[in-house]
């Protein structure tokens, strides 16, 4: 309390790092996208924009131990990004005088298309400002991971549903919910190969499709507010549509087929991946029945590490 | 950023009104201001839009308002081509102090002389050849423009199941349909058209309700998008739009009563469904006719009971004012119907 004893004696300095403790930061995985094209922002200006499938099941890890002289050392040595990121942040923390020692552990399968560099990155971010006991914002913490690795995703929202500049890294629009509870059925088209998202091409959409996102956004909104899986999935249905002219995905008619078979809510892509999902209603009795079903009928028909993947909100009790 | 954005935005922007517990109308102030202002950014962005550029285009009113509103506020001088019949001078003294350039040709068949409007366009763009001709019949821009309505149904309705509007150039129906179907397929899209105007295939003639239909056929109008077409005599959409005003406290254009009317019977037969109309602009411009008895009860006819429900044709031809008929589309191109029209004979 103001005045009250205790700190009379010596200044409080909250930026200070507390070198005794590592700081620690969590950031999950993602399936890719439930929405991705171009949004207008309330200026009317264009961008590219998303709203993200998180998977909070799935996390990176970070530790960042403090230390009194420039650079930060990473283990494993391989993640660069996530090192950049950590020096990024002692910068915006007004410490790039200080380094440290940054170890990521991380549950997400590298190279599969489930946002692991993100998730690094994002956990490394929040591992800094913690061990200078700080919280960033999430915008904040956007930020810094658009300049750490080219393009981002909204995973720093954590289950917030947001729809997200990713290659600058602000909001476009926050729908002031999470998402409705769904499951996805995940799974890999085109053999399970890999796509070198920062190596493609943006998609140059047209006129039509530009006015259809607009759309899609409403749509988006609509059921995050009124919490409907269903029309959430019409949505991504109609998104991974278009994303099939620019990224076109083996298959994918397949996964449509499948969802429309188990009455499912909609079918999910990444839109710069190979990862495809089927949505349901994770409130729909037989729930989980449909989902080893659909998962039966995505393996036989020949896509690649099916995954039933729960999508849980974080604040969900449990 | 655009100084005017903002504000006409806002303009653009209908008001949602629940109609019944499954029909919600967008009530627009000036629908139009959707595609002109579109349009206008597009031809803006394109660079075929620069410094003070001169900006023609027909119009029978409500589309030359919302470009004479833009040209305005962003100095573009404006020529409007219409016919005497179309537009009264109090509307033409409104364009004007916009500072648009009215032309109002004469129109002795009634029919709105779009020929006639175009022929003298087509001269205006020879003697100014780098005039922007804005194309609401024609132009992508307009059907596309209209996302932001889809948008906004969405938005306050999610599943949409029908959508119900009228017909003139095709903009506002095909274009809110085409977006709405493309995440609904299911989505069965039901046009208002009147009597004697030959969107679908009735023969030209003098039409009384005016706002919606034409005389000459707009590549805008697709009809393969739609289920089912209604033809509203002038009289029912009058009552409807009287009505609306009663029940509903809106104060709408006879176009909107006619849609509201159709959009109000197919909520009654399909109660399940959930209903989506267009009403596309207020009643002011028709306070001394539509909303006047004493004008009213010069019309032929008028205190003739008018239909409170569609009768359903197989065979398309013109009916009284008073008359409201529907036929079953299905999708099919005009060429198509019209064939089975003939060889039905």
């Amino acid at each position: 309390m103001k005045g009250s004893g205790g700190s009379l004696g010596g200044a409080v300095f909250p930026n200070a790092p507390s070198l005794d403790r590592p700081g620690t930061g969590r950031a999950g995985a993602h399936h890719g996208e439930l929405i991705q094209g171009v949004f207008q922002d309330e200026r009317g200006r264009l961008h590219r924009g998303l709203i993200t499938l998180p998977l909070s099941h799935m996390n990176s890890l970070a530790l960042f131990e403090v230390a009194d002289e420039q650079g930060v050392s990473v283990v494993p040595p391989e993640k660069m990004k996530a090192a950049k990121a950590a020096l990024l942040t002692l910068r915006h923390l007004d410490s790039h005088h200080l380094g440290g020692l940054l170890t990521v552990e991380s549950a997400i399968p590298v190279g599969h298309g489930y946002g692991s560099s993100t998730a690094d990155v994002v956990a490394s971010i929040r591992a800094v400002a913690d061990a200078f006991e700080m919280q960033l914002r999430p915008s904040v913490v956007c930020r810094l991971a658009v300049e750490a690795e080219r393009a981002s995703d909204a995973i720093a929202f954590e289950d917030q549903a947001v729809l997200f500049a990713q290659r600058e890294g602000v909001v476009i629009e926050h729908f002031g919910d999470a998402l409705p509870p769904i499951w996805v059925i995940g799974f890999k088209a085109n053999d399970g190969q890999l796509v070198d998202t920062l190596a493609l091409p943006p998609a140059r959409y047209s006129s039509e499709e530009i006015q259809t996102f607009a759309m899609l956004r409403g749509l988006a909104a609509r059921s995050i507010k009124y919490q409907d899986p269903h029309l959430l999935g019409q949505a991504a249905t109609l998104s991974a549509k278009i994303s099939q002219r620019h990224l076109a995905k083996a298959q994918f008619a397949t996964a449509l087929g499948i969802a429309n078979n188990f009455d499912a809510c909609g079918v999910q892509v990444a839109h710069s991946g190979s990862l495809i999902g089927i949505i349901l209603d994770a409130t729909a009795p037989g729930v989980a029945g449909t989902a080893r079903n659909i998962a039966e009928a995505a393996a036989t028909a020949g896509f690649k590490d099916v995954v039933v993947q729960p999508i849980y909100s974080v604040r969900r009790p449990s | 950023m655009r100084f005017d954005a903002d504000y006409f935005e806002a303009l653009e922007t209908p008001r949602m009104a629940r109609l019944a517990a499954n029909v919600v109308a967008a009530a627009f102030p000036l629908m139009k201001l959707m595609p002109a202002r579109y349009i206008l950014d597009r031809a803006e962005a394109a660079g075929e839009l620069k410094g003070k550029a001169h900006i023609v285009e027909t119009t029978s009113g409500t589309f030359g308002m919302a470009v004479a509103l833009l040209a305005a506020a962003r100095d573009y001088r404006l020529t409007l081509v219409t016919a005497s019949t179309l537009m009264d001078s109090k509307y033409q003294a409104r364009l004007q102090r916009l500072g648009a350039e009215v032309i109002a040709l004469d129109d002795p068949r009634g029919d709105g002389n779009q020929k006639g409007r175009l022929e003298s366009l087509d001269g205006i763009l020879r003697q100014v050849p780098d005039a922007f001709w804005t194309r609401q019949y024609d132009s992508d821009g307009n059907w596309l423009a209209y996302a932001r309505l889809a948008d906004l149904f969405v938005r306050s309705m999610g599943q949409i199941d029908c959508l119900v509007g009228c017909v003139g150039t095709g903009g506002s129906l095909c274009g809110t349909g085409t977006f709405l179907r493309s995440v609904f397929p299911d989505l069965k899209i039901i046009g208002v058209d009147t009597h004697r105007s030959i969107l679908f295939g009735q023969p030209l003639g003098k039409r009384v309700l005016r706002g919606l239909g034409n005389s000459v056929l707009p590549k805008n109008v697709r009809h393969e998008l739609v289920d089912e077409i209604h033809w509203v005599g002038a009289y029912p959409a009058f009552h409807a739009a009287h009505r609306l005003f009663r029940q509903h406290g809106m104060f709408m254009g006879p176009t909107s009563g006619a849609a509201a009317l159709v959009g109000q019977w197919v909520s009654k037969t399909n109660p399940e469904a959930r209903v989506a109309v267009i009403m596309p602009d207020e009643g002011h411009r028709h306070a001394d006719t539509v909303y006047n008895d004493i004008w009213l009860s010069t019309l032929p006819g008028w205190r003739t009971p008018a239909s409170a429900f569609p009768t359903k044709i197989s065979r398309i031809e013109p009916k009284p004012e008073t008359a409201w008929t529907r036929f079953d589309w299905r999708r099919r191109s005009l060429e198509d119907v019209m064939q089975l029209q003939t060889t039905d004979r």
